[in-house]
């Protein structure tokens, strides 16, 4: 069988190249021989061990993290941030004693904000979101009762502070919301 | 509404009290799962298109904003003069002097589709007008979508997410944005299309069926037939397929599915004459083509690796043709693009990638509003509590990876990413948001029901006899249980209905304060509350049909470019089709020119009249002074004399007293506020107080020489200017 003899053939190039180390003083190829002799009688290799780099793919749940960070950087509105460069806080005067006041949020207008405005309610988003990750990891059965118990009630938690923070971020935003 | 989506919620749950409460009629739990989904699709297909329908009953049944009236009079000229006619429609009355070919330059699916529908009723004997087909058509693909929703969700998990899925991209605000009632426009049934392809492609890889992939296929020629949005589909599904190679997901299914869709899919796309041979020679199409010949190479192998039978040797062969692929590939497209084969990427798909690149180089693209990046609000405005569950449904994906949830997860996040970068993508974003959300919904109630149904089980149990009750927490669902599980359960349920109610009242406010306005009718609150109609658009275009000849040509800046033919019925110079970037720079430059220089353009483009849109005197803020920097940047990219910082104060833009000189003198000022100076806007301002910009005018005197005002509407919205022939020689 031809293909056998081939990979008899590749295995033995392969472990001639594997083991060049220690006797290799059969090999005919003048190159290795000058190399061992002019660079390598003075100079000590150092022990590497240098493999090609392995792609291992991530777990599912690494993945999800990753995303997780990227989902908050585009609802926060980062792209706006960049493109548009707004400034951190606003700043306004007041009408009667003419001192400036910071404000946070830019009000009325929907399609345009402060980078913390964005920040803090990217993240309010990604809490909810969380949070209902929390109620289903409760729900595992292989764990201990307190741990569920933890879980659930931050999972709740951070959904209810979620949802009332951002009604409160979409109120002062658009102040006549739902009237 | 909110008692709909309740409903649905409470129904897919198939709740204990349901179940005993049908018993009593004699069907079987099948039957009745089966009648209670087909009632709720039917609800959910109502309810999307009622929702639609605010502007129509708030206004009337017209058409919107300014795309959608190129669309109607393109289906008014297919319905009066037939295919042919259309196909072959040399259009002279826009982009004067050059014309343009209408039939080879639009994207038909829209009007051949409205066109089919309205020839359907009449031969179904309902002699309705074709503006009645063509408003109504977007909810009616919207409620289409519902139902390609609702399989699709079947397919990613399972029937209850679907309904939750059909529930809620029905009442979503980001679909309804482009899909009420009146936006006669491309996405409308682009969505409608890219979801099928999506739900068809997924359907052929979960099945590997050849017919599946044809229909996906030629769901992919509907949606290359409706929209430039395509390129979306091109390149996402290549992706996918490419994720599912390296994760290796290779299935002979996967093979069936994308070579059929891929092959019979771009040969589909080149019957499309605007598309033409792009599938073989753009740059944003070599994705799909590159990952046809992977796929190839992966059959190939596997085909040796079947016949060799020796891993070693397999793995050098794979490692020399692989390499040997991907350099071959390598050098067709070098080659490809270095003798002009492969056309590069364009500038719309380039800016999509980097964000940044529209802003540097190419201010026409980036002038457009709807082409702005997102901020926090509009995905707020648009999603609600979707944005929570969001993350929660690609949790659950990524807990139950299959290769359906893998698509939907890769399309939730390109499409949010592209969502980020401009504003109207939000759009291809919803059906995605809403599909993964469904499935967060589905997943946590069924978890939550599960609790309830759960406890009541065992305590049922325990009651009647104590062994069963004894091998229940040895199961470990009596004594791992957590404190008042059953009412905690019930307290979230409730809860969750309590979201689900709030995202639907959401929704109908944002449709109904937000979506439903024409923007060609502007409506304001009046000084007692009471609701104030300026109808000065449709004036002005009515004047321009009634009292001008009939070959005059109109200038305007291009926004209103579409419905002055298409109301005026007037010839004009540059409309919404952005095609020739000099064209609209000319007009630009002699906006933003003295009178005099803009008089020789003007006589050079063989104008008759000057249209402005005005919005000083009603505060309307969407005017030609605020989009005036716009003409600067755009006739200043093609013209150098046009120079921005000349009509910028310290960097400021200001029309008072303190402008910069050039723009108090500029054509586009003068025809703005002419005769501007003699008005008292406000109570207790000065004359010539801009309303818009809450200041007063800098420059009360203007005089025209080279123009006569010819009309102006009740508002003074919309100005109209006639350009004087040129003095005599003597």
């Amino acid at each position: 069988m031809p293909p056998k003899s081939e990979t008899h053939a590749s295995s033995a190039t392969t472990g001639g190249t594997t083991a060049q180390f220690d006797p290799a003083s059969d090999s005919i190829d003048l190159m290795f021989h000058i190399l061992k002799v002019l660079p390598f009688s003075f100079l000590r290799p150092p022990r590497l061990r240098l493999k090609l780099p392995t792609f291992t793919l991530p777990s599912a749940m690494t993945v999800y993290s990753l995303i997780l960070l990227t989902y908050f950087m585009v609802v926060s509105g980062i792209v706006y941030d960049v493109i548009v460069e707004p400034p951190g806080i606003g700043s306004t005067q007041d009408r009667f004693t003419g001192a400036v006041k910071p404000v946070v949020f830019l009000p009325g207008r929907v399609n345009g904000q402060y980078i913390i405005e964005g920040l803090s309610s990217g993240f309010m988003f990604v809490l909810g979101g969380v949070g209902i990750v929390l109620l289903d990891l409760a729900l595992d059965k292989n764990r201990a009762k307190s741990v569920k118990v933890s879980y659930a009630s931050a999972g709740v938690a951070s959904v209810v502070i979620s949802y009332v923070m951002s009604m409160l971020f979409v109120r002062i935003k658009i102040p006549g919301y739902l009237r | 509404m909110v008692a709909k989506t309740e409903k649905s919620a409470v129904d897919l749950l198939k709740s204990p009290g349901m179940t005993s409460l049908f018993k009593s009629l004699k069907l079987k739990t099948k039957q009745q799962e089966l009648l209670i989904r087909v009632t709720i699709l039917f609800l959910v297909y109502v309810l999307a298109f009622i929702t639609r329908l605010f502007s129509v009953l708030r206004y009337e049944s017209m058409i919107h904003e300014f795309d959608p009236y190129f669309n109607y009079r393109v289906t008014q000229f297919l319905t009066q003069k037939g295919f042919y006619e259309f196909w072959n429609w040399f259009d002279s009355e826009s982009w004067y002097p050059l014309g343009r070919i209408v039939g080879g330059t639009l994207f038909p699916g829209l009007m051949v589709t409205a066109y089919l529908i309205y020839r359907t009723l009449q031969f179904l004997r309902f002699a309705i007008h074709i503006r009645e087909v063509c408003v109504l058509t977007a909810p009616f693909f919207a409620s289409n979508t519902t139902l390609v929703a609702y399989f699709f969700g079947k397919e990613l998990w399972d029937s209850g997410a679907g309904l939750v899925a059909a529930v809620l991209i029905a009442i979503c605000p980001g679909y309804i944005s482009r899909s009420v009632a009146g936006s006669y426009d491309n996405e409308g049934v682009a969505i409608f299309a890219l979801l099928l392809t999506f739900y068809l492609f997924v359907k052929a890889v979960n099945t590997g069926s050849l017919a599946f992939a044809l229909a996906s296929a030629f769901g992919y020629f509907y949606m290359v037939s409706a929209w430039g949005g395509y390129v979306f589909i091109i390149n996402l599904i290549p992706l996918y397929v490419m994720v599912l190679l390296i994760t290796g997901r290779y299935s002979m299914r996967l093979y069936v599915a994308y070579n059929c869709t891929y092959i019979l899919g771009m040969l589909l796309a080149m019957q499309i004459r605007f598309v033409g041979f792009q599938h073989v020679q753009s740059g944003e199409h070599m994705a799909a083509m590159g990952v046809f010949f992977l796929m190839q190479v992966f059959y190939f192998l596997d085909w040796v690796k079947h016949l060799l039978n020796d891993p070693k040797l397999f793995h050098t062969f794979l490692r020399i043709t692989v390499t040997c692929a991907v350099g071959l590939g390598a050098i067709a497209l070098g080659v490809g693009t270095a003798s002009g084969y492969i056309s590069p990427w364009t500038g719309r798909f380039y800016s999509l990638l980097d964000p940044t690149y529209a802003k540097d180089h190419i201010p026409i693209i980036a002038s457009v509003s709807e082409h702005q990046p997102t901020a926090w609000s509009s995905f707020m405005f648009d999603f609600h509590i979707l944005l929570f569950l969001f993350p929660a449904g690609l949790y659950f994906c990524f807990k139950r990876l299959s290769d359906a949830t893998i698509f939907i997860v890769m399309y939730g996040l390109t499409s949010m990413y592209f969502a980020g970068v401009m504003v109207r993508l939000i759009l291809v974003a919803t059906p995605a948001v809403c599909l993964i959300s469904a499935i967060a919904v589905s997943a946590t109630i069924k978890n939550l029901t599960q609790l309830v149904r759960a406890k009541s089980k065992a305590s049922h149990s325990a009651s009647g006899k104590g062994t069963i009750s004894s091998k229940a927490s040895s199961k470990g669902s009596l004594d791992q249980s957590l404190p008042f599980q059953r009412n905690g359960a019930i307290a979230l349920l409730l809860g969750a209905f309590f979201l689900l109610s709030r995202y639907a009242i959401h929704c109908t406010w944002v449709t109904s304060e937000a979506y439903s306005s024409p923007s060609i009718v502007l409506a304001a609150r009046g000084a007692h509350g009471n609701r104030v109609i300026f109808d000065d658009y449709r004036e002005a275009y009515f004047w321009l049909r009634q009292n001008t000849p009939p070959d005059a040509k109109v200038m305007s800046w291009w926004d209103y470019g579409y419905q002055i033919t298409a109301m005026g019925n007037r010839t004009v110079i540059v409309d919404n089709n952005t095609w020739n970037n000099t064209h609209i720079a000319t007009v630009g430059r002699a906006m933003s020119s003295y009178e005099d220089e803009a008089y020789d353009i003007m006589r050079s483009l063989d104008v008759d009249y000057v249209l402005v849109v005005f919005g000083g005197v009603t505060g309307y803020s969407s005017d030609d002074i605020n989009k005036f920097l716009w003409m600067v940047r755009i006739g200043g990219g093609v013209f150098p004399v046009i120079k921005e910082p000349d009509y910028l104060v310290n960097g400021e833009y200001r029309v008072d007293k303190g402008a910069a000189p050039k723009m108090l003198n500029c054509l586009m000022y003068k025809l703005s506020y002419y005769r501007f100076g003699e008005v008292t806007t406000e109570y207790g301002k000065p004359p010539g107080y801009d309303r818009a910009r809450g200041v007063e005018i800098g420059n009360k005197d203007i005089k025209l020489e080279y123009l006569e005002e010819a009309f102006t509407t009740s508002n003074w919205i919309v100005r109209i200017y006639k350009v004087k022939p040129p003095n005599n020689r003597w």
